[in-house]
């Protein structure tokens, strides 16, 4: 169609005008692809991070206990035995579980004292469970054996620790009685949870059970789980707990993380802004460059409709040009977002500068990885094609809809 | 039947509350076939009255008939497929599309007729262009053409899609005196070889003898309208 040829050739008028608008329809497209990578990188991080070093993939807690574990309580624990484990570990879709005794606890270096985590384990199952075993500076996660402490780095850092110093841990047992911990710290570890490294000391389950005197007391389960869905695993430990009379429930690795999953939510809505603002962006630009091109060419417009060209056929000049931009914009965009996307899924966003991510509740050490979302891209292209034809129908119109004696004498 | 008649036609535009009356009621009668000029001073009326020929304005008052039909009444759809099918327009700034070519320009007239194959279109064309002396700068822009030049395409593309009336408002006003000639020569051959209708405006009283008819056209009224004996 020979409208389409012209509105494809117009593209070459104003050149450089035509190009501004492009580059800032494609900066725009860039930079949502890029911190669209960026967060769904984060979020998926964050969930790792979650479930490889804080919760298993399923948490198993009395239901009272998992109200206040925020506050760490030593009731409403769970009787660890081998029945219940058994039970646990026949149920289908679960490759293991890590009992743990949770505490909150006063570190002592003999000179300074801050509040920390205290995480009481049984070696050989929190490293079916968990990941820490891999993220070792100094040390082996073997040592809570020998009745010694692994701490994080940060937190080695912040009490001016070091290997085969001594701690003491200051508790309050189950009765509300103080207690002391005297340990030594037998290995450091650097994991990707911010919060692993920074608050928290892992001891031997039994050493923790003796100090807190909670007997074969455990605040919480963890459990490592196969293919099989969190839902149908769930339902199935219910069961077996109900048959057994227990008043324990299971809980999905995503209830722990509420808070991370509460600014996943308010993410995508901050994703959703940014794409307004893009669009925005790309409808300002596109309107802007047909409204110029209108008055640019008014005897032009004139001359299109003394030759007997309808206002829409003229309309649609301008649409194929506004569609043209579009698609230079969206795949010079997608060109530029794949860059930065593959950069970032490579290479990560350095974001120690920002300083500790774990204050903002995010629980990424200091790099985060994009992730690929081709979609995304096919979104954008499409969804910049049709607001930059759509955001042109109003200019275009305006301009078709000239006088034609006005326009075609237009100086 | 005559191609064209105009019949108490006025046309008064509003200038905030003053009106302003550019034709006081003209009668004209064009038959097939005619070269003729409107002349006349500046304000007289003379573009005015090409637009309402043209179908590009609506009189305030009378009556245009173009072809035995009645055009003063028309909706803006209706007058756009007027012009598109029996209209064509020369205008003094040529009025070409800058990034066609020559070619294209006077393509896209036809285009709009779209009643043609593609050889057939392609082979009006550039005999139209032959004809109008642009043999071999089919494919050059406005911009490489010379004033002159650009009016012949004009003139082609306002021929190509054979219509019942080409209105030209001063179309050699932006030429040079001997390319002005050339380009109304190339009209008067356009006109006896097709026997389409001009009509055009002039204030060069060179350009206006090669003119078959005469119409003065004085504060809005045609105050003589005479043809060469």
């Amino acid at each position: 169609m020979f409208s389409i040829r012209l509105g494809f050739k117009n593209l070459s008028r104003q050149k450089r005008r035509n190009i501004i608008t492009i580059f800032v329809i494609a900066f725009a497209f860039f930079g949502y692809l890029f911190m669209e990578s960026m967060m769904n990188g984060m979020e998926e991080m964050s969930f790792d991070n979650i479930r490889n070093f804080e919760t298993g993939n399923i948490q198993i807690a009395h239901p009272e206990y998992w109200e206040e574990r925020e506050e760490f309580p030593l009731e409403n624990l769970i009787h660890w035995d081998h029945e219940l484990e058994e039970a646990i570990g026949q149920t289908q879709g679960v490759i293991a579980a890590s009992p743990e005794l949770k505490f909150s606890a006063n570190l002592n270096n003999g000179i300074d004292e801050m509040g920390v985590i205290g995480l009481g384990v049984i070696p050989e199952k929190y490293n079916k469970v968990f990941q820490t075993q891999d993220y070792f500076i100094e040390g082996s996660i073997a040592v809570l054996e020998d009745n010694k402490a692994v701490i994080g780095d940060r937190l080695a850092e912040l009490m001016d620790l070091k290997m085969n110093d001594y701690i003491i841990l200051l508790v309050r047992t189950k009765e509300d009685t103080f207690n002391t911990i005297d340990v030594e710290i037998g290995g450091i570890v650097r994991t990707l949870n911010p919060m692993m490294n920074t608050n928290t000391v892992l001891l031997s389950l039994n050493t923790v059970q003796q100090s807190l005197n909670v007997d074969a007391g455990v605040t919480m389960i963890s459990l490592q789980t196969s293919e099989v869905p969190e839902k149908n695993i769930i339902q199935s430990l219910e069961g077996t707990f109900k048959d057994k009379g227990l008043s324990i429930k299971a809980y999905s690795w995503r209830e722990s993380a509420e808070n991370v999953i509460a600014m996943s939510a308010a993410k995508k809505s901050g994703i959703g802004a940014i794409m307004s603002v893009v669009l925005l962006i790309g409808m300002v630009g596109i309107i802007n460059n047909i409204i110029l091109s209108g008055l640019e060419r008014t005897s032009e417009i004139g001359m299109m409709k003394a030759l007997g060209m309808k206002e829409w056929e003229i309309v649609f000049v301008f649409m194929i040009e506004a569609m043209g931009i579009g698609v230079l914009g969206s795949l010079f965009g997608c060109l530029f977002g794949y860059i930065g996307v593959y950069w970032l899924v490579n290479n990560g966003f350095y974001t120690g500068a920002w300083g500790d991510m774990s204050q903002y509740g995010i629980p990424i050490l200091d790099r985060i990885y994009g992730v690929w979302n081709y979609p995304a891209f096919s979104y954008i292209f499409i969804l910049g094609v049709v607001v930059a034809v759509l955001s042109s129908i109003v200019p275009a119109y305006w301009a078709a809809h000239k006088d034609p004696v006005e326009a075609i004498y237009h100086r | 039947m005559p191609l064209l008649e105009l019949r108490k036609v006025k046309k008064i535009y509003k200038q905030g509350k003053i009106e302003v009356p550019a034709l006081r009621g003209v009668d004209l009668t064009v038959e097939e076939g005619e070269f003729s000029t409107i002349f006349g001073p500046s304000g007289s009326g003379k573009t005015t009255l090409l637009n309402m020929i043209g179908c590009l304005d609506t009189p305030t008052e009378g009556e245009i008939q173009l072809n035995g039909n009645r055009i003063s009444d028309l909706s803006k759809k209706e007058l756009a497929m007027t012009r598109r099918y029996n209209i064509g327009f020369i205008f003094q700034s040529y009025n070409l599309i800058p990034v066609l070519t020559a070619y294209e320009n006077v393509e896209f007239a036809i285009r709009l007729i779209g009643s043609l194959s593609e050889k057939k279109m392609r082979d009006k064309v550039l005999n139209m262009l032959e004809e109008v002396g642009l043999k071999g700068k089919e494919n050059r822009k406005p911009n490489e053409l010379s004033g002159g030049e650009k009016q012949r395409v004009a003139v082609a593309r306002a021929l190509i899609k054979e219509p019942k009336i080409i209105l030209a408002d001063e179309p050699t006003a932006n030429l040079d005196s001997e390319t002005a000639q050339d380009v109304i020569k190339n009209m008067i051959k356009m006109n006896e070889e097709l026997g389409t209708t001009f009509i055009f405006s002039t204030h060069d009283p060179q350009i206006m003898e090669y003119a078959r008819r005469f119409i003065n056209l004085k504060d809005g009224t045609i105050s003589s309208d005479k043809r060469r004996k």
